[in-house]
């Protein structure tokens, strides 16, 4: 939802224009474009490319170069660029298969989507495609890649054939600067130094890198870092592009860049892309055809029909009387949605009603609040006033770099401001970062929840009452990182909430999350709230915020560009909605 | 850089040890600037006088007697000897801190490149991921002070091992990341090389590599004739060779300075 209409705000709307019109609700594949049969799609994407060409000012592209550039390497017409038969594969610790008997083809030069939830296994299909990264496990049935078994690729070959962009783009980077990461997978190769220069000066012209060449990694934003990553795979030149949750982690605007960059690589280069993803909406408008990974099996969502969009939830309990959801029992292979309630889409619905704070009182505030983080630095914060409500879920929205985790910093007391006052309470806060790996310290669920027992003044009852209302019950003895993504979130929270804080802080609770852990982790939050617990959260997530925030402070150039309530602030905002 | 470091380190010579250091500092102060410098003489000059001050306590030899303390002769020669051992020991720092600038890791980099590309490599990965720990082990340390108020060795303990558990699990995603990019698929790794060896880059090799022989013959002449104790003499110093060594010798050490005052005016 958001995706569209600020996708038509913001000039890089360039796909949406041509694929006839912004899309509200329902998410219908890219009209022009039909995912049928290679041939289907090879046309399709010349007219496609013509029609970038113009949009985006790039040099004309010939028809040719979409069905398949390449240097090396013939290229086989008819031969699909994955084929997937009857794969079956089950993890060697687990009775029950991850995939059974999974079957379809990805055209060559598709931009194929595998959508479904967390934990359906489609991370897993992918890295079944490239034997380098595979894990260990029982495998039954063939996957074929140019109609070649991939364990029959060398490890050269599968690099030069096959890449592949995982979520996280801090742990993908393995150098210390951009060139080098640029040049590092030519340098496995073994590719003479002059070749090298060539190809890595050609993706970075592609890709616009050239400004920050010589920059450090570490210095680079979340978005330029998966960029990177994608540059550094693509300089090798692979005819499949393999990427698994790629936008998970980045903020909307990078992920809205890190997607059209896909759709030029798809166009323009002729590159074969499938990703893996939970949030469809984003790629809907650039994907040729999509599949959907559902119980272990695979069907193909064919034109026209509508993706389901976030939640793939097919619980009644899920839906709200508003909305028509047609989920039949043997088959949830598409949910249809009403363009007007917007809160339907991802399936979180306005959990409490909405309770003015007027006279409430202020359990946090700052006033005039200047910050830098060393001398030399640019001030981040500039004349900040902020007041906290008790027992509101204040939200601080804005965008990347504009300050929101400083200023939970500065409430919670790690950080102090160099001007102004900051007022919270000394004892009782908790913060909560947004990985939340940084508070795991024990091997078992269950040791990670009474480690702090002894400070925290609470027994293990406790500790096993909270650990059933995070749902995590089953998965006492696991080690912390064993669980998915939503869990480690909510065994956090759980962790921070036996300490009984009056003033929670959570940085980005729903990073990277699925519909069903957003909704699960708004329902703790509201949950808390209930029980009298403040809390402060910065995100990205704006059906979040609608769902459970009471007031929302919009954070712009080191100050609060403006503080209401939830509903009022989306009233008033033009295109800042969910 | 290693010849300057080793000069500095041999000679306990007051000229030689005086023109070390103004090289050293005059150096830092053309690329770090003035500042920088004068900060750093707030440490080092309490430490000359303090070292100058202790070796006549400590060293009864000497001939020149200036003063008396505790019923104890202090020397002149002494005094320079300790003042001579500072000056050495502050150009040795100053040229290591400023070695950073002259020789930046990547340069070794890009010299070990070809033939040891795994090492260049991991030097690459390491510089990668130092800031990243200390960034994550920050974010760590606020997380667990916040929840939990208190200070202690043990805290930090259990602290870094979260962060090792962190680590670990990140670097199987990088590990994972590495391989799918051809990681061990080919025998022979090459390098990327910013940095070409250029006929210009042989010359002055050679013009540097005979510059270091004359003035380590020069050095050698000094140090042979001098002596602190009991009286400061120079030896054969002050005929012409001698002198001619000593220009040598800050020819050398005012070196780097003139070569970053030419490039940055002349290409910056």
């Amino acid at each position: 939802m958001s995706g569209a209409r600020e996708g038509a705000a913001v000039a890089a709307g360039g796909p949406a224009a041509i694929s006839g019109g912004a899309v509200d609700g329902g998410r219908s594949l890219a009209g022009g474009v039909s995912g049928a049969g290679v041939t289907g799609a090879a046309l399709d994407g010349a007219r496609f490319a013509a029609a970038s060409a113009v949009a985006f000012g790039c040099e004309s592209v010939s028809g040719s170069a979409v069905a398949g550039v390449e240097a090396d390497g013939a290229l086989v017409d008819g031969v699909p660029a994955i084929g997937v038969r009857h794969l079956s594969f089950a993890y060697p610790e687990s009775a029950e298969p991850v995939l059974s008997d999974v079957s379809f083809d990805v055209p060559q030069g598709a931009f194929a989507l595998l959508v479904g939830d967390t934990g359906s296994g489609k991370s897993t299909l992918l890295s079944l495609l490239k034997p380098q990264v595979a894990p260990a496990g029982t495998i039954s049935g063939e996957a074929l890649v140019f109609g070649r078994p991939v364990a029959s690729l060398s490890a050269e070959e599968s690099a030069r054939t096959v890449g592949f962009v995982f979520q996280d783009p801090d742990n993908q980077v393995v150098c210390d600067s951009v060139w080098h990461e640029m040049a590092f997978g030519l340098e496995n190769l073994g590719t003479p130094q002059d070749q090298m220069r060539r190809r890595v000066a050609e993706m970075s012209y592609f890709f616009g890198i050239e400004p920050w060449f010589r920059m450090k990694t570490d210095e680079l934003s979340g978005g330029r870092k998966q960029l990177l990553a994608l540059a550094s795979t693509l300089v090798m030149q692979p005819r499949i592009l393999l990427l698994d949750e790629p936008t998970a982690q980045l903020d909307p605007i990078a992920a809205k860049n890190f997607a059209h960059a896909l759709f030029r690589v798809n166009r323009e280069l002729g590159c074969t892309v499938v990703v893996a993803t939970h949030a469809p909406e984003l790629l809907a408008n650039y994907a040729t055809c999509a599949f959907r990974l559902h119980n272990a099996r695979v069907e193909v969502t064919g034109d026209g029909e509508v993706l389901p969009c976030g939640g793939g939830d097919a619980s009644p309990a899920s839906a709200a009387s508003a909305t028509t959801v047609s989920e039949p029992a043997t088959s949830a292979s598409a949910a249809s949605t009403s363009p007007a309630s917007a809160t339907q889409v991802t399936g979180l619905r306005r959990l409490l009603p909405h309770v003015p704070q007027h006279s409430s009182p202020q359990i946090a505030e700052s006033g005039d609040v200047w910050f830098r983080y060393s001398r030399d630095a640019d001030w981040v914060l500039r004349g900040l006033d902020l007041q906290v409500a008790t027992g509101d879920i204040h939200a601080l929205v804005g965008g990347n770099g504009s300050g929101k985790s400083t200023i939970l910093k500065l409430l919670a007391g790690v950080c102090h401001a160099q001007k102004g006052r900051v007022r919270a309470p000394q004892s009782g806060r908790a913060l909560l970062p947004q990985d939340p790996k940084a508070l795991f310290a024990e091997e078992t669920v269950k040791e990670e929840l009474m480690e702090w027992a002894r400070d925290g003044g609470y027994g293990p009852g406790e500790a096993s009452a909270m650990l059933c209302r995070m749902g995590l019950e089953q998965k006492a003895d696991l080690h912390p990182y064993d669980l998915s993504g939503g869990q480690r979130q909510l065994l956090a929270l759980g962790k921070l909430l036996l300490m009984k804080p009056s003033l929670l802080l959570l940085d980005e609770p729903t990073k990277g999350l699925d519909a069903r852990s957003r909704r699960l982790v708004a329902e703790a939050l509201s949950e808390q709230r209930a029980c009298g617990v403040t809390m402060v959260v910065a995100t990205h997530d704006l059906d979040f915020v609608q769902a459970c925030c009471g007031t929302v402070s919009m954070v712009f150039d080191g100050e609060t560009a403006c503080t209401e309530p939830v509903d009022e602030f989306f009233h008033n905002n033009l295109f800042y909605r969910p | 850089m290693a010849a300057t470091l080793g000069f500095t380190m041999v000679a306990l010579h007051p000229v030689l040890v005086a023109l070390s250091l103004a090289g050293a500092l005059l150096y830092g102060a053309v690329s770090r600037g003035w500042r920088a410098v004068l900060g750093g003489l707030r440490w080092q000059l309490p430490l000359v006088v303090l070292v100058a001050l202790v070796n006549p306590l400590f060293v009864r030899e000497g001939s020149t007697e200036i003063a008396r303390l505790f019923d104890q002769p202090v020397y002149a020669e002494s005094l320079a000897f300790g003042l001579t051992m500072a000056g050495m020991f502050i150009a040795s720092v100053t040229w290591l801190q400023l070695g950073e600038q002259i020789l930046p890791y990547d340069k070794v980099l890009a010299l070990l490149g070809k033939r040891l590309p795994v090492l260049g490599l991991m030097v690459s990965m390491t510089m990668r991921l130092v800031p990243r720990f200390v960034r994550q082990g920050r974010q760590i340390a606020s997380v667990h002070d916040v929840a939990v108020p208190g200070e202690g060795a043990r805290r930090r303990l259990r602290q870094s091992s979260v962060l090792m558990g962190w680590a670990l699990e990140d670097s199987l995603e990088t590990a994972d990341a590495m391989r799918a990019r051809g990681w061990n698929a080919c025998p022979r790794r090459t390098t990327y090389a910013r940095y070409r060896f250029a006929a210009r880059d042989a010359w002055w090799l050679v013009g540097l590599g005979a510059a270091a022989v004359a003035i380590g013959a020069a050095v050698w002449r000094q140090l042979t004739g001098f002596a602190f104790y009991p009286v400061v003499t120079f030896g054969p110093a002050l005929d012409a060779a001698g002198l001619a060594g000593y220009v040598l010798f800050a020819g050398w050490m005012v070196l780097p300075a003139v070569l970053h005052v030419y490039e940055t005016g002349r290409f910056a």
